[in-house]
């Protein structure tokens, strides 16, 4: 096809070119001839065009070889969209329009086509997996050459607008200093991944550098377009036709400010906050960096949510979206564990506030049931606890919510009742009635990974729920219970039911317990991380009731693999038990079938007044009771909270020390 | 040495090979580039598109995995969430933040976890269970639920023209 409309046109001008000498003899009227007769200039400018686009695929065939279908594809897109540009520029000087004219916009278009070659070459670098010399030297000279060009075409437009005052070669000069920054670009690039390619391992701060020249070169082409506007605007009319090309330009350079200002956010974070992953910590996962799939060896680092990549993975992902890969917790609306610790001891103040109020009657009241927002009064046999159930909610505080935040600061509150409270629920009545046969030690649940919920929840936790009672195993229970269910009656039928919603509940609120955990475990890693990392971060210190903070983080390491959480649960009752903290429920059978809970939280031992916060939660609609008369538990977590603070203050020092 | 992206695509390409999901076959169009694959894809069992083959095309980008893969089925397909020249329409082949039809979770989006593999899972069954809200061929869809005897016939004579049989 090319070659037929070569042909026909070199035809063609030799036919006009020998006809006009036929008809003249000579060369000058010969000349004169074709350039006075229209039909013979068309065919001359055509023949022009023709040159040009074979002189083109030489210069490819020299400089590039064969070009890929994709190359092709956006050559061609690029070049329909240049040519209406260029069609555009040509109505602004419509008034010196001349073959002059028309033959530097095709020399710039001529250029304009290898740039974009190059560029689409250099990108292809990092997708091949052989590049020969050949490749290097053809890209580099290509470069160079192109480079020249540009230089010389911006002198000379330059030049000629100092002489002759603004032109035409305005535009030129501007379209070829957009085409240097091109250049500038691609070489950047070029020798960026040209230095890649030259080691064996993957070079963490190309994408770095590469972001970085993204930015400077939008910035520079920006001021460019908006000058070149400027003055246009000034001198001719509006240069509609660098419209669309700014826009672009704009866009991609206010990308390019967006991720280089949130990528540096979150790899600050990334670097002071989040602990390197430890070797165990590394065995226990596969050890395959899901982002690259290769093998974690070193420079890895554990999120909040714990999971693990590679530091120069992370990275490149944090360039585009500060979210974890696999989960998709927002790193940087994550609060670090230090911005996080004084509100909550606010709030801790203020529950205690509450509940000082509420002690008067020894009760307050809060509504257990996922803070459906209002406290509803409902332990009427005391208006006092009422009062203050209301005043709270009033006061804009989220009783359960403090209670809930309150518990977490201690990190071994919650879980450390766990399998007593669990332990006692067996023992009292809940629904059915009460056998009195003491159980052997629970084991450790093994229904808990089930009601595992994807850690992206884990920092949106619900109010903690108590546990609700233990469901009878059937093994033990009398004869007269399995005789109230067995039968088609109804009060057979309403045995059973009761019997499968304690069932139900518990698992629940097994789930949310679980939750707690991941929470709590991720808050702790972020501290602990990085004193297992750095021997210099200070050890627990000797206070007792602050050192539950330090065994909980180390060993709960491990938390982060579904797997490996009941593990990490057991720990924790162990730690628990290590404590001594007792814990009491005392579940009360109420009408409608509605159980209330009563936990009675003796707190830590080593508190010498036994401090004690009891509550009775109503789970469903009914109401709770709780007894917040805990001033010394709530120094006790503030202590706990002061020493997290601290511990993580020192870390973070001690992290950016070895990092800087 | 090579970019990621190229290595993690080998390193995809070995264990698909290796490890095949059932129902699926895919890899690189020529070893010389592992950026444009081609992968066949058995319709679902129990479905309109039982028996079929369908080929497609992936297209990875420079910046694989962090940007996601384009697919397109080169045969014809009539399918709620398949366009009608081919392009596939799943959430997880988007990026986040950029939602063609305005009603996918951020959460189903492309991440770098995702891989060949699971995408082609998710488009087997998003054979299975077409999502109508979706609108990449609204016909399709409106037909699927609507007249889903006649949605399951022309899926059928798919099948047939991909199996080479007369339709």
């Amino acid at each position: 096809m090319q070659l037929l409309i070569s042909s026909v046109c070199m035809a063609l001008t030799s036919a006009v070119i020998g006809n006009a000498y036929f008809q003249k003899q000579q060369f000058y009227p010969a000349v004169v001839y074709i350039t006075k007769s229209n039909a013979s200039m068309a065919v001359i400018y055509i023949q022009f065009f023709v040159i040009v686009f074979m002189f083109g695929k030489l210069l490819r065939k020299i400089f590039l070889g064969t070009l890929r279908a994709a190359e092709f594809e956006h050559l061609l897109e690029r070049f329909w969209y240049a040519l209406t540009e260029t069609c555009l520029a040509f109505t602004v000087f419509r008034d010196d329009f001349n073959p002059r004219f028309v033959a530097l916009f095709t020399v710039l278009l001529f250029l304009k086509s290898f740039h974009w070659l190059a560029e689409e070459r250099v990108d292809y670098m990092e997708r091949s997996p052989v590049l020969g010399w050949l490749f290097h030297i053809r890209v580099g000279s290509l470069l160079t050459m192109l480079g020249i060009l540009d230089y010389l075409l911006l002198i000379h437009a330059y030049n000629s607008t100092l002489v002759r005052g603004p032109t035409v070669q305005l535009v030129f000069g501007f379209e070829y200093a957009i085409l240097l920054t091109v250049i500038a670009s691609t070489t950047i690039k070029y020798v960026l991944h040209a230095a890649e390619m030259r080691t064996d391992t993957p070079w963490e701060n190309k994408a770095v550098f590469l972001l970085y020249t993204e930015l400077v070169i939008g910035l520079i082409k920006v001021v460019l377009y908006l000058l070149f506007v400027v003055i246009m605007a000034k001198i001719y009319a509006l240069p509609m036709f660098v419209f669309r090309p700014m826009f672009f330009t704009i866009r991609n350079f206010r990308k390019a400010l967006n991720d280089v200002i949130m990528s540096r956010r979150a790899i600050r974070n990334m670097n002071t906050l989040y602990p390197d992953a430890t070797p165990e910590e590394l065995r226990q996962s596969d050890n395959i960096c899901i982002i690259c799939r290769e093998d974690m060896v070193n420079h890895s680092k554990k999120l909040p949510c714990g999971h693990i990549f590679h530091t120069t993975c992370l990275r490149s992902w944090f360039q585009r979206q500060q979210t974890c890969p696999t989960c998709r917790l927002n790193i940087l609306r994550t609060p670090a564990i230090n911005s996080v610790a004084m509100p909550r001891a606010a709030d801790d103040a203020a529950a205690a506030a509450a509940a000082a109020a509420g002690g008067a009657g020894g009760v307050a009241v809060a509504n257990a049931a996922a803070g459906a927002g209002g406290a509803q009064p409902a332990g009427t046999e005391d208006p006092n606890a009422v009062a203050a159930a209301v005043a709270a909610a009033a006061a804009g505080l989220d009783l359960d919510g403090n209670l809930g935040r309150a518990r977490r600061p201690g990190g071994v509150n919650v879980p450390a009742s766990f399998t007593e409270l669990f332990a006692e629920a067996n023992r009292l009545p809940n629904g059915l009635p009460n056998l009195g046969i003491p159980r052997p030690p629970i084991p450790p649940m093994p229904m808990l990974s089930p009601f595992m919920m994807p850690p992206q929840f884990a920092y949106f936790t619900p109010p903690p729920l108590p546990p609700p009672p233990m469901p009878q195993d059937l093994s033990t229970l009398s004869d007269d219970e399995l005789r109230a269910m067995e039968g088609d009656q109804r009060k057979h039928i309403e045995q059973r039911l009761k019997l499968l919603g304690n069932i139900n509940l518990m698992l629940d609120s097994v789930g949310i317990m679980m939750n707690q955990y991941q929470t709590l475990t991720a808050r702790l890693q972020l501290a602990a991380g990085p004193s297992t990392a750095t021997p210099a971060a200070p050890p627990a210190t000797g206070d007792a009731t602050e050192s539950p903070a330090a065994p909980a983080e180390t060993s709960s390491s491990s938390v982060y693999d579904m797997p490996s959480t009941s593990a990490a649960a057991r720990n924790q009752q162990e730690e628990a038990r290590q404590l001594k903290t007792t814990a009491g429920v005392a579940v009360v059978a109420a009408g409608n079938g509605v159980e209330k809970v009563t936990i009675e939280d003796l707190g830590a031992d080593e508190d010498d007044v036994p401090s004690t916060a009891t509550k009775t939660v109503s789970l469903g609609n009914a109401e709770a009771e709780v007894d917040e008369n805990s001033s010394k538990l709530n120094e006790l977590r503030e202590r706990r909270l002061k020493f997290l603070q601290d511990n993580n203050k020192a870390a973070n020092g001690s992290e950016k020390t070895t990092t800087d | 040495m090579a970019g990621s992206a190229l290595r993690r695509l080998m390193a995809e390409y070995k264990q698909l090979t290796l490890d095949p999901p059932e129902g699926i076959v895919a890899g690189p169009v020529s070893e010389d580039n592992f950026f444009e694959w081609e992968a066949l894809i058995a319709g679902p069992e129990g479905t309109c598109f039982e028996g079929g083959v369908f080929p497609a095309r992936l297209v990875f980008p420079p910046d694989y995995p962090l940007s996601p893969p384009k697919m397109k089925f080169t045969c014809d397909m009539f399918h709620p969430n398949i366009f009608a020249d081919g392009r596939v329409c799943i959430s997880i082949l988007h990026a986040p933040g950029d939602d063609p039809l305005g009603y996918e979770l951020s959460a189903e989006r492309w991440s770098p976890v995702q891989s060949v593999e699971k995408i082609l899972l998710s488009v087997v069954s998003m054979l299975a269970e077409p999502n109508d809200e979706s609108g990449a061929n609204v016909d399709a869809a409106i037909m699927w639920r609507e007249r889903r005897e006649e949605f399951n016939s022309i899926a059928r004579r798919l099948v047939r023209k991909t199996l080479g049989l007369e339709t």
